[in-house]
């Protein structure tokens, strides 16, 4: 249709209100991002609505228990824990924000945002989880989020049902870092889309503020990747997270990046160098990171910056023979493979490189203190340049340029010129942020055709509460093998 | 005033002027195809003086879209002369008014556009040709032009079309269906119900459109009357998708909106002269129709199946509902898997009938006294949806051969009502659909000329 029909836009003279966010109401933004929505091809009988009801089985391979937002951070964590807990909103493929666990985001005036909980009690649980980022026993650079804000998000504080955010600076994409899933709080009966309801079985939460997922349960499978396959080709499940990639599977942004950290006052000047001219950055995704994952050359991933090809530099002149100590996730097998081969390749560069690994809250607690020679640290970066950077900064211990460098992003009322300042800033920023990005990755994922309406969002990871089963005489068996 | 005229008149009282008084200045669908269609003869070239010969559409959509573009042509010095006469003799009375080059046109309003096409030829005759009336080399030109047709479109192509007759009570003659189709109105969020009424009591239905947070009510010429955005506390059990009861009360007009992000419903009264919906109670019952009354399920896009119909009785449906449509006696169930529940009276029991879509409704389109159904496509993602209008002379209507039926513009077409929109007693068909870009549209289906 083309032409000039008329269209009911915002009613003139109404409040003074600049943004608002609603469940289910949406604000249009920009997104680079690609999404993926998962709709089945063969004709449903469905009266044109969404199905309620049914049970949908999941496989996934990852842990069976899942900690605290913040610290489970995976894609695959991140997935499977945002189907107990959510943070305020969600950013879908198109870049849209929706409210969720919030009942409502307003700009009652451009330097501040109302975040209206479904209770006094969710607003309290949710002020104590972004303060708690901050804190000394357990800081994380997600605390970036938050940077925006008065007194840089140390102390926020709820109102009966109400968060008021003062911007200490503008910041129009606040909302979009709100969503980010270690916003989320720690799982409560009412935090997410489901609840716990047994081992392995998660119920709809009918009162969850975005709506009643469509789906009435899940029940969850943990197994490896030899489990995935074998239960999918058995056809005992509907829903794989965390398969490998190929044609058949449906891929997340990749934001999982992972940076090789290194302390400059404990490593030579031209550690850097060293670790630039050792490692093949395309070998090193190919054969020893699992999943889909792509190299990543720049501070921000190829997802939210495109990646130039870059000239390895030479081999810095032989030293005196260096030990250093790397520290890793224990609990991550492909960061443990990566390690390997960095202590193989450094080995060549005149250093002894001992392996340590560490649980996650240790490594992001010596992090903060800069407690370590090197490590490898893996963050999941929002879907937008601006605070993708903030985070990296903080990761990299740089927090004393959020002040210098954000404003100015935010001061831009363009979104794309907003991305693209953050981009030319990632860029300059480099050689003087102490991180070597090596890869991203996302979340891979296979469903049945009878899974209907299951979408990722911006962030890569599934919205499982938007899927629902599409009657039996109208999807087929195409796609299972 | 003669009978054959006052359908015109109607039409252009509540369809033109309205939108020369459009805040947005768009001009009108049939100015914008003579504005292309005259480019188009211009580029042919064509030659001074241009004979015009129209056919197809209503005899009024013809002349008055011949009279728009022969004030293009005469505005580029083209000379036109606007045939009365059938497309096979237009070349010789072309060349009898010494026209130098025709234009042939054929207009239709089809799938939400209205379309010009056809050819330009040259008529001026080669003296050496003697008697044979053989053509120049040029102008020669195909046309075909489009524009998105607008409601003033519809109120032209529908005049001429054969009006009911006396209303009262027995059987009374069925015309035959055609319906035009153009984009009504358009919401930035999801529709979430669809009701119309006439709210201003001034015999002629207004549209109403229910979102999750708001209710917008139209004119017959899709132009904004009022809105509101919908107060109160927040639904314990919410739907992820806009949805909500919608319908205008009698006695007096009002309108009782429920959304399903909200505890309880409001009444709202139209102030047509202030443009505005101002509240007037509160509503602890979806309103279903006029007097009918339900419950939500919470949290899902159905409603409970006990309705409480207009006398107070209850009745209660084999099965929860999404869809509900009342034509006194009759009554329409629409449930999630695609079949319904088709009361002929409420005490009667239902007649299951399937492969109804979520748009279903019941209303009087042939005139003949008895409700049709109309529906969607019954399927999850119809490419494109349609609409279909179903006979309930029988007891298995969707056994039968629609009516008619056409496709619908791309979207979703979840809400199906009817309304007289200019009070000449016939009724236009509102089709409300979701779009893939999160907004939706209202489409306007009127009765045009056979």
């Amino acid at each position: 249709m083309k032409g000039d029909t008329r269209r009911a836009g915002p009613r003139p003279g109404s409040t003074g209100t600049l943004f608002r966010l609603r469940q289910g109401d949406s604000v249009m933004i920009r997104s680079a991002l690609a999404g993926l929505v998962l709709l089945s091809s063969a004709p449903a009988l469905a009266a044109s609505r969404p199905r309620y009801g049914g049970e949908l089985r999941v496989a996934h391979a990852g842990p069976p228990e899942i900690g605290e937002p913040a610290l489970a951070d995976t894609p695959m964590e991140a997935a499977l824990l945002g189907l107990l807990t959510r943070p305020v909103c969600r950013v879908d493929a198109n870049g849209q924000v929706h409210a969720t666990l919030a009942r409502e985001l307003t700009r009652p005036v451009p330097q501040a945002l109302r975040v209206a909980m479904p209770s006094a009690a969710s607003a309290t649980a949710l002020a104590r989880a972004w303060t708690r980022l901050s804190s000394t026993e357990s800081p994380s650079p997600y605390r970036a989020l938050l940077y925006p804000l008065r007194g840089e998000g140390r102390q926020v504080t709820a109102t009966g049902a109400t968060l008021d955010l003062a911007l200490a600076f503008p910041w129009p994409d606040l909302e979009r870092s709100l969503c980010h899933p270690a916003l989320a709080t720690p799982p409560s009966p009412a935090s997410g889309p489901f609840s716990a309801a047994g081992r392995g079985v998660l119920e709809a939460q009918s009162a969850w503020p975005e709506g009643r997922p469509y789906l009435d349960r899940l029940a969850l499978t943990a197994t490896d990747e030899r489990g995935l396959t074998r239960l999918w080709a058995a056809r005992q499940v509907q829903v794989e997270l965390g398969t490998p990639p190929d044609n058949d599977t449906l891929t997340g942004a990749a934001l999982y990046a992972t940076y090789l950290a290194f302390s400059p006052r404990k490593v030579p000047a031209d550690f850097r160098q060293a670790v630039e001219s050792a490692i093949d950055r395309e070998d090193l995704t190919r054969l020893f990171v699992k999943g889909p994952a792509v190299p990543m050359a720049n501070l921000l991933p190829p997802a939210l910056m495109p990646q130039a090809p870059k000239a390895r530099p030479g081999t810095p002149p032989a030293g005196a023979t260096r030990k250093v100590t790397l520290a890793y996730d224990a609990a991550l097998a492909d960061q443990r493979a990566v390690a390997e081969r960095i202590q193989v390749k450094l080995h060549d560069q005149g250093y002894t490189v001992a392996l340590e690994p560490q649980s996650r809250a240790a490594l992001r607690s010596r992090q903060a203190k800069g407690d370590f020679e090197l490590m490898l640290n893996a963050f999941l970066l929002p879907p937008i340049p601006g605070p993708a950077l903030a985070v990296v900064l903080e990761a990299g211990g740089r927090r004393d340029l959020l002040g210098v460098e954000l404003p100015p992003i935010g001061a831009l009322t363009d979104a794309g010129a907003r991305d693209a300042r953050s981009r030319e800033r990632a860029l300059a920023l480099a050689p003087s942020v102490p991180l070597i990005p090596l890869y991203a990755q996302g979340l891979a994922l296979r469903a049945a055709p009878e899974v209907t309406g299951l979408m990722l969002d911006a962030q890569g990871l599934p919205v499982l509460e938007g899927a629902w089963l599409a009657p039996v005489e109208a999807t087929g068996g195409g796609g299972r093998p | 005033m003669s009978r054959s005229l006052l359908p015109l008149v109607l039409a252009l009282a509540f369809a033109l002027p309205a939108h020369a008084e459009s805040d947005e200045g768009a001009p009108p669908a049939s100015a914008r195809l003579a504005l292309a269609v005259a480019d188009a003869i211009r580029g042919a070239p064509a030659e001074a003086p241009v004979a015009l010969c129209l056919s197809g559409g209503s005899a009024e959509l013809r002349r008055a879209f011949g009279t728009l573009l022969a004030a293009r042509l005469s505005a580029m010095n083209l000379g036109p002369v606007v045939l009365d006469v059938p497309p096979e003799r237009a070349e010789a009375a072309a060349r009898e008014q010494g026209a130098r080059s025709l234009a042939r046109l054929t207009l239709d309003v089809e799938g939400g556009e209205l379309v010009a096409r056809g050819d330009v030829l040259g008529t001026w005759v080669n003296f050496w040709s003697g008697r044979t009336p053989t053509r120049p080399p040029k102008p020669a030109a195909a046309v075909a032009e489009g524009v998105e047709a607008d409601a003033a479109v519809l109120a032209l192509a529908a005049v001429g079309t054969p009006s009911s007759g006396t209303p009262g009570p027995g059987p009374q003659q069925r015309r035959p269906l055609r319906l035009l189709g153009a984009v009504f109105a358009r919401l930035e969020t999801p529709l979430g119900a669809l009701a119309a009424g006439d709210l201003d009591g001034d015999g002629r239905d207004e549209v109403a459109a229910l979102t999750e947070h708001e209710v917008v009510v139209f004119g017959a010429d899709g132009r904004v009357l009022a809105r509101r955005e919908l107060e109160g506390a927040p639904a314990v059990a919410t739907t992820r998708e806009a949805f909500g009861a919608l319908a205008v009360l009698t006695g007096p007009p009002r309108l009782a909106a429920w959304s399903t992000r909200y505890a309880r419903g409001e009444v709202l009264v139209l102030d047509k002269a202030k443009g505005t919906l101002r509240p007037s109670g509160t509503l602890d019952a979806a309103p279903l129709g006029t007097a009918e009354r339900g419950a939500f399920v919470p949290g899902q896009t159905v409603f409970a199946p006990e309705v409480r119909l207009a006398d107070g009785r209850t009745l209660t449906v084999p099965a929860p509902f999404g869809t509900a449509s009342f034509a006194s006696p009759r009554m329409l169930f629409v449930h999630a898997d695609g079949t319904a529940s088709l009361y002929t009276r409420p005490a009667s029991a239902p007649a299951k009938v399937s492969g109804l879509g979520a748009g279903s409704a019941l209303g009087d389109l042939d005139g003949d006294g008895v409700p049709e159904l109309l529906t969607t496509s019954p399927q999850l993602q119809p490419t494109p949806d349609a609409l279909r209008v179903f006979s309930l002379t029988s007891d298995a209507p969707l056994a039968h051969e629609p009516l008619w039926q056409g496709a619908l513009p791309p979207g979703r077409a979840l809400y199906v009502v009817t309304a007289d929109l200019d009070g000449d007693k016939r009724r236009e068909v509102l089709v409300g659909s979701w779009k893939p870009d999160g907004t939706s549209e209202l489409f306007l289906l009127r009765q045009g000329a056979p």
